[in-house]
């Protein structure tokens, strides 16, 4: 083995706040936060689909913002405050708007990048987006099975009808 | 482990008589035949420790570099090396045409073009990777993986690994798409198992994306050389066409070699076109091996077929459209005998044609109109119309398996019932359309009818997820089994309102005597209690259980091919017509899919909403193979010039227009509830129809495509070809 074995085996110790829980754990420098999320926490929700940042599965937010968990470290989420497909819905289960409008559209088939598009649309969705906008805003989660249409019905109309 | 580490397991079979054996091992020794081929695994505690030996010990390998075998011209030629010495020649399958009609019709043809036609190299792509955990615990290996095939994938894990076909488990759990690639059987399968044995703790792969461009199949990647009879009217007398199939180093279970049989066997599709001869050469290169992608070889021969008919229009000055319709298929002519063998069942070609002509002509004004004002964008639309060949014969494609699906009903103690069947979900909706039949058949609600399927313990043995059948088979066994069912619980039923069982009747759940509207009425859930728990309330005689095995055989369809090599294939076929309207930039060579139509005959329609996925998911892939995917490698050194999607171009919501569909229902004759196939058909339309689409836009550039992806820089070719003319 010829790598440096000390810098493998070093440890940060990080601090975040993932979907309203506190967590805390020691990670090596150069743990994706998707890594982190599925293997450290369990939260196999996120998908990781390319890892390098174009098929946008992996989306999580980010003190509010939509970011790709695969292009982001562990250590970098130190103090943020994440939120996962995990930390969408009621914890009672209800679904949240986002979801129930994809149940609604058969937004969904496989359901593999699903959790992506619902992490980009929960965070960066705006209320009076036209279609066109909402096509752009979303041209960064790829979807191999629907064609898009029923993820566009549903960003439509949460768009139009969606509480601010 | 490397290959010396795999010598107790066995080798694939070399099923397909028609194939030359490629003896593939799970992990490869002496010779390595392109990029991608699994050489070694490391076992590690974690992803990041293997990924950091995988390095080291790539760093440790040494490797004699051969000269790559990269195109066909090479494959083909007398000096290319050979990549299975013992063929004598790179040709894993060679069929040859012989219709002497078909050349005599040629050479009375008044006129005659020949032309090489091109599409690319493209891989299924599903957003899920592959992935693998084994555990082998108490004499028994359960394989978790991400497969379309989950019976299919014991049969092969239990044959290379010796092991009794009982004491392998395999569940395929919630499949993130498929699309055709994870029908096959990969050696990664295999090693993932076998070193859960030999380590006696669970192992698991989850293939990256870099590492799925070059090691899950790739596909299409064909060439037709057609020469073309016709005359002065645009009537095509005759065609005879070479299809030549790229299928990489061949080395994967199931062989790659039956989409291009596909393509011959299907081009002429809608069309009463009988003087067709269709020869078929697969060769071997240092690719990725090729396998199966959804649309199996029709979007490509479908593709030729249409592409020849615009010219043939252009050549006598005729609309595409009046070369197409005395062609086009009529109901009085069902069944009808393509020159391949394939016997469409029935359909609506002539309706559907008609019908997106006049959508299309519409769509075509409107678009006009939007850009009237910009002399540099050029507006067009183009059609195409074909068939979907729908629950195939898997026997020409592995050589083995032949058409047989399977379902088990039981009725619980509650009323409830478990189906399970052996076809497989992989996002297309297969279980909520099993869960909707079977709720039908059963005369149950939805929430009372459990699914089981993707778990050879749970599911009855069947061939999951593949083919445009599982609607069908599904709906073969199930409404068998649940005829068996009901049988019994009328009987039970008729015990308990004492009268007659051919009397009872099943409606809103629960069993009454005919006629007798308000009268006694028993439950599903007591009829079930008494056939599962309390037997004494059985009529004498009866014995207890409320449960039920049924098969379906597709008997509607050929596995072998005649004497002539004419072969019947599919039990039943699908048909739809596409329009696309384009704006294409003359500045940027840019194409815009303005508006895009499908009207669409798939029979029968279980759930409507299923049928829309498939078709508008089926379309955004066939515009993804029509304008931006390809797999191209360097042929100087074998290397991909792909490994990420910053090369291999996955359309996104920005590039894939809104589709509108329509629906005709021409029922299946010999198909349970005349219900036909809908996953592979919308794949199959927008490479033809887009690239016609193109053409007539630019028509002053006299633009004829023979080759996809049609991109920007086609566009700007053929602009700067024409001026350089003039």
């Amino acid at each position: 083995m010829t790598s440096d074995t000390t810098a493998e085996n070093r440890r940060v110790p990080i601090r975040l706040r993932v979907n309203g829980s506190t967590e805390s754990a020691a990670v090596p420098p150069r743990l994706l936060l998707s890594d982190f999320l599925r293997e450290g926490l369990g939260l196999t929700g996120t998908h990781v689909g390319c890892e390098h940042g174009v098929c946008g599965a992996c989306t999580v937010l980010i003190d509010g913002t939509a970011a790709r968990s695969c292009l982001t470290l562990a250590v970098q989420a130190d103090e943020a405050d994440i939120t996962t497909i995990e930390g969408l819905a009621e914890p009672d289960g209800t679904l949240s708007t986002v979801q129930q409008a994809f149940a609604d559209h058969f937004s969904l088939q496989c359901g593999f990048c699903t959790a992506g598009f619902l992490m980009s649309i929960a965070g960066e969705l705006e209320q009076g987006m036209t279609e066109p906008e909402i096509r752009e805003l979303l041209s960064g989660n790829l979807c191999r099975c629907t064609g898009y249409q029923s993820i566009v019905e549903a960003a439509v109309e949460l768009a139009g009808t969606r509480e601010a | 482990m490397t290959a010396d580490d795999v010598d107790d397991v066995g080798t694939y079979p070399d099923y397909i008589v028609i194939n030359k054996p490629v003896n593939q091992r799970p992990l490869r020794g002496d010779v390595v035949r392109y990029v991608g081929a699994p050489i070694a695994a490391v076992a590690a505690t974690d992803r990041y420790a293997a990924e950091d030996a995988v390095e080291a010990l790539a760093a440790t390998l040494e490797i004699d570099e051969l000269s790559p075998v990269m195109t066909v011209e090479q494959a083909t030629s007398d000096e290319a090396p050979l990549l299975y010495p013992e063929w004598g020649d790179n040709k894993v399958v060679d069929l040859v045409g012989d219709r002497p009609e078909v050349r005599a019709a040629l050479d009375a043809a008044p006129h005659r073009f020949t032309e090489t036609y091109v599409v690319q190299r493209q891989t299924p792509l599903p957003m899920e990777t592959r992935g693998v955990v084994a555990e082998y615990r108490d004499g028994r290996l359960s394989v978790w993986v991400s497969h379309q095939s989950p019976h299919i994938a014991r049969t092969t894990y239990a044959m290379l690994l010796g092991l009794r076909e009982a004491d392998v488990r395999v569940v395929c759990p919630r499949v993130g798409g498929g699309f055709g690639g994870k029908t096959h059987v990969y050696s990664e399968e295999i090693v993932v198992a076998h070193l859960a044995m030999k380590l006696g703790r669970p192992v698991r792969w989850i293939e990256d994306r870099a590492e799925h461009l070059v090691a899950s199949v790739h596909a299409r990647d064909q060439r037709h050389v057609v020469d073309v009879g016709y005359d002065d009217e645009g009537h095509i007398h005759a065609m005879r066409c070479h299809v030549i199939c790229d299928v990489g180093s061949g080395e994967v279970f199931m062989a790659g070699t039956c989409p291009s049989l596909v393509s011959g066997g299907v081009m002429t599709g809608s069309y009463d076109f009988p003087n067709l001869e269709v020869s078929t050469t697969c060769v071997v290169t240092n690719k990725t091996p090729a396998g199966a992608y959804r649309g199996f070889g029709a979007p490509e021969g479908v593709f030729v077929m249409e592409r020849v008919i615009e010219r043939v229009a252009r050549l006598v000055g005729k609309d595409p459209n009046d070369v197409r319709a005395p062609m086009i298929l009529q109901q009085s002519q069902m069944p009808y005998t393509m020159p391949g063998g394939g016997r469409i069942d029935s359909g609506s070609h002539q309706q559907t044609f008609e019908r997106v002509i006049e959508l299309g002509t519409e769509a075509l004004q409107r678009v006009q109109a939007r850009f009237e004002d910009d002399p540099k964008v050029r507006v067009g639309v183009g059609y195409t119309n074909y068939v979907e060949p729908c629950v195939p014969t898997y026997f020409a494609t592995t050589g083995h398996w032949a058409g047989y699906d399977a379902a088990t009903i039981r009725i619980e103690p509650d009323g409830g019932a478990t189906v399970a069947v052996g076809v497989a979900e992989i996002g297309q909706g297969m279980v909520v359309t099993t869960r909707m039949l079977a709720a039908d058949a059963l005369g149950m609600n939805l929430d009372d009818v459990a699914v089981v399927m993707g778990d050879t313990d749970r599911a009855p043995y069947g061939l999951g997820a593949w083919g445009s059948r599982g609607a069908v088979v599904m709906a073969g066994s199930v409404v068998k089994a649940a005829e068996v069912v009901l049988d019994k619980a009328r009987v039970i039923a008729a015990h308990k309102l004492e009268a007659a069982a051919a009397d009872v009747v099943l409606e809103d759940g629960a069993f009454t005597v005919r006629g007798s509207p308000g009268g006694t009425a028993v439950t599903w859930a007591e009829v079930a209690t008494a056939g599962v728990i309390r037997t004494i309330e059985l009529p004498k005689g009866l014995e207890g259980g409320l449960d039920a095995a049924a098969t379906y055989e597709p008997y509607a369809l050929e596995h072998f091919p005649d004497e002539s090599g004419r072969i019947h294939a599919a039990a039943t076929w699908s048909n739809a017509a596409h329009a696309a309207v384009v704006a294409v930039d003359l500045r940027s060579g840019h194409i815009s899919i303005e508006e895009y139509f499908v009207v669409h005959d798939c029979g029968t329609i279980i759930h409507p909403n299923v049928v829309e996925g498939q078709i508008v998911g089926g379309v955004a892939q066939g515009i993804a193979g029509a304008m931006y995917e390809n797999l191209p490698y360097d042929p100087e050194t074998g290397q991909p010039q792909f490994a990420s999607f910053m090369e291999y171009l996955v359309p996104t919501m920005s590039e894939i227009p809104p589709v509108q569909t329509e629906h005709f229902e021409s029922p299946a004759p010999e198909m349970p509830l005349g219900i036909k196939g809908v996953g592979e058909a919308g794949t199959i339309g927008p490479p033809a129809a887009i690239t016609n689409a193109v053409c007539f836009a630019l028509a002053d550039y006299h633009l004829d495509i023979t080759e996809t992806p049609v991109t920007p820089m086609t566009i700007r070719a053929a602009i700067r070809g024409s001026k350089d003319r003039t």
